[in-house]
């Protein structure tokens, strides 16, 4: 056999498993199917932000051609409510609707044409009822409830951390700076919408196919509401055209399943379009932090006090648990003895609330890093000195007051950016701004917990498999919605097993094919799922290695080595292909599973809802900004990104999303800005919310810092998210630098910074 | 619905008194946008793509005349665009996005008739006129008495956006577009200006066109903020003095791309920009009032 | 409504509604889902196609616009089983995350190589603006097409 196949290598850029798929347009989205005599299902929206449900007048609807069923809350089998936390999602409204995207009525209809005639047939008779639009709102004791029977009124999760003795601290201050921040709603805007498609499988299994990070969770939270048992739902995850959290948990599972229960035993079809994914999707919650950071004279950071309103929506999946999140990295990567952090997530008529990348946090480093530039300001020091003195590094405490025992790169990535060119260059690069521009240089720095809190332990089953045929499959058990994780399990277990691309298989998650590994979401794909698979490519190494000697008369399994697609006995150099070899061995001495649980602390585990984390990311960012004083636009003219993710184990898919959570970063800095007013939506298309273009992100240098984590696969950690919380407050620092402006509400558009030049908008914005 | 894609004028025509009411369409960028969006389709859409003569840009009768068929990208890479009115062609660059430039038509940006259409301003600043047509009558209006207001034309019944006619000048002019969107493509605009400035050699104004986009409900001009920068160098200074002008000639809207005041400032700190083209000891690129 | 058009090479005949969107009849009449619907009002650009060797939005055309014309989707790039060198650019740099955006950033950017076969980065930005990418943050997006430029003056094909 001529030698020319490289094996997969951990450290080395790999092409992706699904590159030649895509760029060929073969690759079957959740939304490619139009398998057979299938129907279309689609959603009558509620349209108002609060009121009773009068009357639900389908008649008209049902009586147009084409049109196969509507259905309401009536017509579900089991109980009515979905939910992770908080059981109280209705499927279908009942008598109230609480936020404009609320589902109402279910159609079933033979083409998208009948389907959009009936939803528009449907009238619904409402008696409106006041609501509450805005967090703090929510918190007033004479707003309206948006939940009638929720025993905390409106409040969803309300969260408390204290270390030291805030405070009295406070008053032990130097200097002390506060202000109040607001960051914007944030809508996800993947390219692929909301879409799935169900069928009846033979043995009469509901098999959903849908584009969603958690199909293991999605089984169990949609079957009480069709009383069925979770084994007889089968949900698939191919890969996704995006999600960022906005896929995490149900969208059109549950509206799939129902329909598929009145489609006469045909195939169903939901795909949202870009209004209704708007509409109905979950949103970045937007966030108002009251901040005071006190440090003493020498810079040091002595009291931090921040008290969070997250508004949640209408319902809020797990909105409490983005607020958590946020609250536990209120103080970013800072060492703070006295810590004060209190934090509301709350309920309003506003869209639902919920997952996107970085969770919570992104809101608070926004506040966090900005205050650390006024301390700097008021102190006379430098911003990149003033965090290296306080940045928290192994063995300190954070300010959650957990002892960081794990690798801990925050002083690492500000280091390289002190001695990067871009960092040195800084002050003439600001002073070739031509006529009416004037330049900025803005700094950040980030941490972003790995996994779940401990209350919900962050484990996976990794499943290989040498096939009948001698190829090595992989189950790949945790979603892969752009991030390319299922190539970095091709990668990992290729490198164990010694194998190439050609050699090997991948199953994308399956209920009925992978096993349970949790979602695709916090920092953990790869890590997690990472840690698992290679205890079952090892094992399945071992085995493929014992049977090769069995089948070799008078050899030991040491004296094998695998390479693509065969065994090779070393003293001989005779080879056995893997075909062969799995012909000798049964089905399960060809399978191998591993099982990894992500190490949790186990001290301070009272100090937050649901325990704090363990194990972080790192980064600090760069940015050069230019601002036009005649518009006040702001221009990102390069951006650093350093990061301490870990070892890289497949450095063009971390690059990918350290870039790309970078460029999504620097959306939600400049243009993003999800706007809803009184429970409407104003930005209800991609022309008018305001994602970046290509013409509007920088080149963007991303450089590792590549400390070893030793519980990480390979040395691994999370990459996913910790770059999204760096833009900004890097940028708001950038034209703080430039102008002397701090600009309170992102995003920071041109006509904001145009009115805060005007009106010189002071740094300090005293409480 | 029906949809006609004549391919010829007289087809066209044939068509049209067949179906009573019909719509033209060019590129269907706006148009298809709005059908998606409404319940009612009209009963005939007729389609101007096929129509060779409508897509003809040439030089007659000692002008440019453009076809209203002729999408922005051939016409923003038209050597009789880039010789002669360059600032058509870069007004036309930042118009949507590749594909929306092929597609899109200019006759198309003309009769959606939004404040915001890019192609607008410069067609103001260069005097243009349009012709209209039906099959047995044609007319020609100044592009301002064709555009009555957002969406709103002069269009007749069916009556036709022939095309349009631009004067060509050969006299040394600076030309100068900028658009404020909130992002560098895929944008409509906030605000828009364009310029036109014939000077001496010493780089004193000796004549100026304005026209402001997206800051009233029509493209907005101004005879005397023209006139009062005659005799003036473009610095900031003798710039400013037409700030107090424009201020009094916009009236924008709010609306969810910016408020009324922020395009009202956009007005009058974008003809600030032209301080650029000005002396260098003044800050700007000293480049003089020649071409660039 | 009969319309006859070349896709892909390949002549079509096909009897369609007039109102037919012309992403509706790829996708959904012919399952050439390639093509990428993510906004349907041509924000997005993943419908992309080339008509007549322009790029096109597949949202924002109906049927009839078709007749007579040379179509082609993502799905006609490859050749003989082998991809074209831009596909190849693309998987070689990383310009792909999940890859709904791809097709349509193909094709945008064959469109661009075609009239301007050496762009300079900032050629490419502008070429690919109407082709909104959420994952990649467009810098492998535009290393790709650079390359693909470059290696196409060595001698690739078009």
């Amino acid at each position: 056999m001529k030698v020319d196949r490289i094996p997969f290598e951990i450290g080395k850029a790999t092409p992706r498993a699904d590159g030649s798929a895509k760029v060929s347009g073969k690759e079957k989205y959740a939304a490619d199917y139009y398998e057979g005599d299938f129907l279309w299902a689609g959603v009558k929206r509620a349209g108002v932000p609060h009121a009773t449900i009068k009357g639900i007048h389908t008649e008209a609807a049902e009586a147009l051609p084409g049109v196969i069923a509507v259905l309401t809350w009536k017509d579900i089998p089991g109980e009515n409510r979905l939910g992770i936390i908080r059981r109280n999602q209705p499927v279908l409204a009942e008598t109230v609707v609480r936020h404009s995207g609320e589902a109402v009525a279910l159609i079933l209809a033979e083409s998208r044409g009948a389907l959009k005639g009936a939803i528009d047939s449907i009238l619904l008779e409402y008696a409106p009822l006041p609501g509450v639009f805005s967090a703090q709102e929510a918190l007033k004791e004479s707003s309206p409830l948006v939940h009638e029977d929720n025993p905390e009124g409106n409040v969803i999760k309300a969260v408390s951390v204290e270390t030291g003795a805030c405070a009295s601290a406070m008053g032990e201050c130097d200097v002390v700076v506060g202000g109040v921040y607001e960051t914007p709603v944030q809508e996800h805007a993947f390219l692929e919408t909301e879409a799935g498609w169900a069928y009846r499988a033979e043995n009469g299994a509901c098999v959903i196919v849908a584009s969603t990070q958690t199909p293991f969770r999605d089984c169990f939270e949609i079957a009480p509401v069709l009383g069925m048992d979770p084994g007889s739902i089968r949900v698939i995850a191919p890969y996704l055209g995006g999600a960022f959290g906005g896929k995490d948990g149900i969208t059109v599972q549950c509206l799939l399943a129902l329909a598929l229960l009145h489609a006469g035993g045909r195939p169903v079809k939901i795909w949202w379009d870009r209004e209704e994914s708007f509409l109905a999707g979950v949103k970045r919650m937007n966030a108002t932090m009251h901040y005071r950071l006190g440090a003493k004279q020498d810079g040091t950071f002595h009291a931090l006090e921040c008290r969070l309103y997250y508004d949640g929506g209408a319902y809020s999946p797990l909105g409490g648990e983005i607020m958590t999140l946020g609250a536990e990295h209120a103080g970013s990567a800072y060492r703070i003895p006295n810590v004060s952090v209190k934090g509301w997530a709350l309920y309003t008529n506003n869209p639902v609330g919920g997952p996107f990348r970085g969770f919570g946090v992104p809101q608070v480093t926004a506040a966090m890093e900005q205050m650390v530039d006024m301390a700097a300001r008021k102190l006379g020091m430098d911003p990149l000195s003033i965090r290296l003195q306080n940045v928290v590094r192994k063995g300190d405490r954070n300010c959650v007051g957990v002892i960081l025992t794990h690798s801990t790169g925050a002083a690492e990535c500000l280091e390289t950016i002190l001695g990067h060119p871009l960092w040195k260059t800084r002050d003439e690069w600001k002073k070739g701004a031509g006529l009416f521009k004037v330049r900025g240089v803005g700094l950040a720095c980030m941490a972003h917990a790995m996994g779940y809190p401990p209350m919900v332990p962050d484990e996976a089953r990794a499943k290989i498999e040498l096939t009948a045929e001698g190829k090595i499959r992989v189950y790949a058990g945790v979603v892969d919605m752009g991030q390319g994780n299922a190539s970095t399990y091709q990668q990992i277990a290729g490198h164990i097993l010694v194998q190439d691309g050609p050699a090997m298989e991948l199953v994308l998650p399956d209920t009925a094919r992978t096993l349970p590994s949790g979602s695709s979401s916090a920092s953990r794909t790869t890590y997690t799922y990472g840690n698992a698979l290679i205890e079952a490519a090892t094992d399945l190494k071992k085995a493929i290695l014992k049977a090769a000697s069995a089948q070799t008369g008078g050899t030991r399994p040491e004296e094998f080595v695998l390479v693509p697609d065969r065994v090779r006995h070393i003293p001989t150099g005779n080879e056995i292909s893997l075909g062969e070899l799995a012909g000798s061995m049964d089905g399960p001495a060809r399978t191998a599973t591993g099982y990894f649980r992500m190490p949790v602390t186990r001290e301070r585990l009272d100090a937050i809802y649901m325990g704090p984390h363990l194990i972080f990311s790192y980064g600090a960012h760069l940015v050069y900004a230019e601002i036009d004083e005649l518009t006040g636009q702001v221009e990102i003219a390069r951006y650093l990104a350093i990061t301490d993710a870990g070892k890289v184990m497949s450095p063009r898919v971390y690059e990918q999303q350290i870039e790309g959570a970078t460029a999504m970063g620097i959306g939600y800095a400049l243009t993003e800005d999800f706007k809803v007013a009184n429970g409407s939506i104003v930005t209800q298309d991609l022309a008018t919310y305001i994602i970046p273009t290509s013409m509007d992100i920088p080149r963007i240098e991303s450089i590792p810092v590549e400390i070893a984590e030793e519980t990480g696969p390979f040395g691994m950690k999370g990459a996913g998210e910790i770059g999204m919380s760096g833009p900004m407050p890097a940028i708001g620092n950038a034209i703080c630098d430039a102008c002397g402006i701090r600009i309170l509400r992102a995003p920071f558009i041109g006509e904001a910074v145009h009115e805060a030049l005007l009106s010189g908008n002071a740094e300090e914005a005293d409480l | 619905m029906n949809v006609y894609l004549p391919g010829s004028l007289s087809e066209l025509w044939s068509r049209q008194e067949e179906c009573g009411m019909a719509q033209f369409f060019a590129g269907g960028t706006d148009l298809f946008v709005k059908l998606r969006a409404s319940a009612q389709y009209p009963r005939a859409l007729i389609g101007l793509e096929a129509v060779r003569e409508l897509r003809s840009i040439e030089e007659r009768e000692g002008a440019i005349f453009v076809g209203a068929g002729a999408s922005h990208t051939r016409l923003l890479s038209h050597p009789l665009i880039q010789a002669h009115f360059p600032l058509l062609a870069k007004a036309l660059r930042v118009l949507g996005s590749p594909p929306v430039r092929n597609m899109g038509t200019i006759g198309g940006n003309i009769c959606t008739a939004s404040p915001a259409g890019d192609a607008l301003p410069p067609l103001y600043a260069l005097g243009a006129e349009v012709e209209l047509r039906r099959r047995d009558r044609s007319r020609r209006l100044p592009i301002h008495e064709f555009i009555l207001g957002p969406g709103k034309t002069a269009l007749a019944e069916n009556e036709l956006l022939y095309g349009v006619w631009l004067k060509k000048d050969d006299s040394p002019a600076l030309f100068h577009f900028e658009k404020v969107g909130p992002r560098k493509a895929l944008a409509i605009a906030i605000a828009s200006f364009a310029a036109l400035i014939n000077s001496t050699d010493a780089g004193i104004v000796k004549k100026a066109r304005f026209a402001w986009g997206s800051v009233g409900p029509v493209v907005v001009t101004s005879r005397e903020a023209e006139e009062s920068l005659v005799g003036f160098p473009l610095t900031r200074e003798s710039l400013q003095r037409i700030v107090p002008i424009v201020d009094k000639i916009v009236s924008p809207i709010d609306d969810v791309r910016a408020s009324a005041s922020y395009r009202r400032a956009l007005a009058g700190n974008l003809v600030l920009r032209l301080a650029e083209y000005g002396p260098r000891e003044m800050g700007g690129k000293g480049e003089g009032l020649t071409r660039t | 409504m009969k319309i006859r058009f070349t896709l892909n090479g390949e002549a079509r005949e096909m009897e369609t509604d007039e109102r037919r969107r012309v992403i509706d009849l790829l996708r959904e009449d012919l399952t050439m889902t390639g093509t990428k619907e993510g906004c349907g009002t041509g924000e997005c650009g993943a419908c992309t196609i080339l008509v007549n060797s322009e790029s096109r939005l597949a949202c924002l055309m109906v049927a009839p616009q078709l007749d007579g014309a040379e179509v082609m989707t993502i799905e006609g790039l490859a050749r003989n089983g082998e991809l074209h060198p831009l596909q190849k650019a693309f998987i070689e740099y990383g310009a792909i995350q999940c890859g709904f955006c791809t097709p349509g950033m193909v094709m945008a950017s064959l469109d661009l190589l075609t009239r301007n076969p050496s762009p300079t980065e900032a050629e490419i930005r502008e070429g690919i603006s109407g082709n909104l990418c959420r994952c990649t943050g467009y810098q492998k997006i535009v290393e790709a097409v650079s390359a693909a430029a470059s290696a196409r003056k060595l001698g690739g094909r078009p």
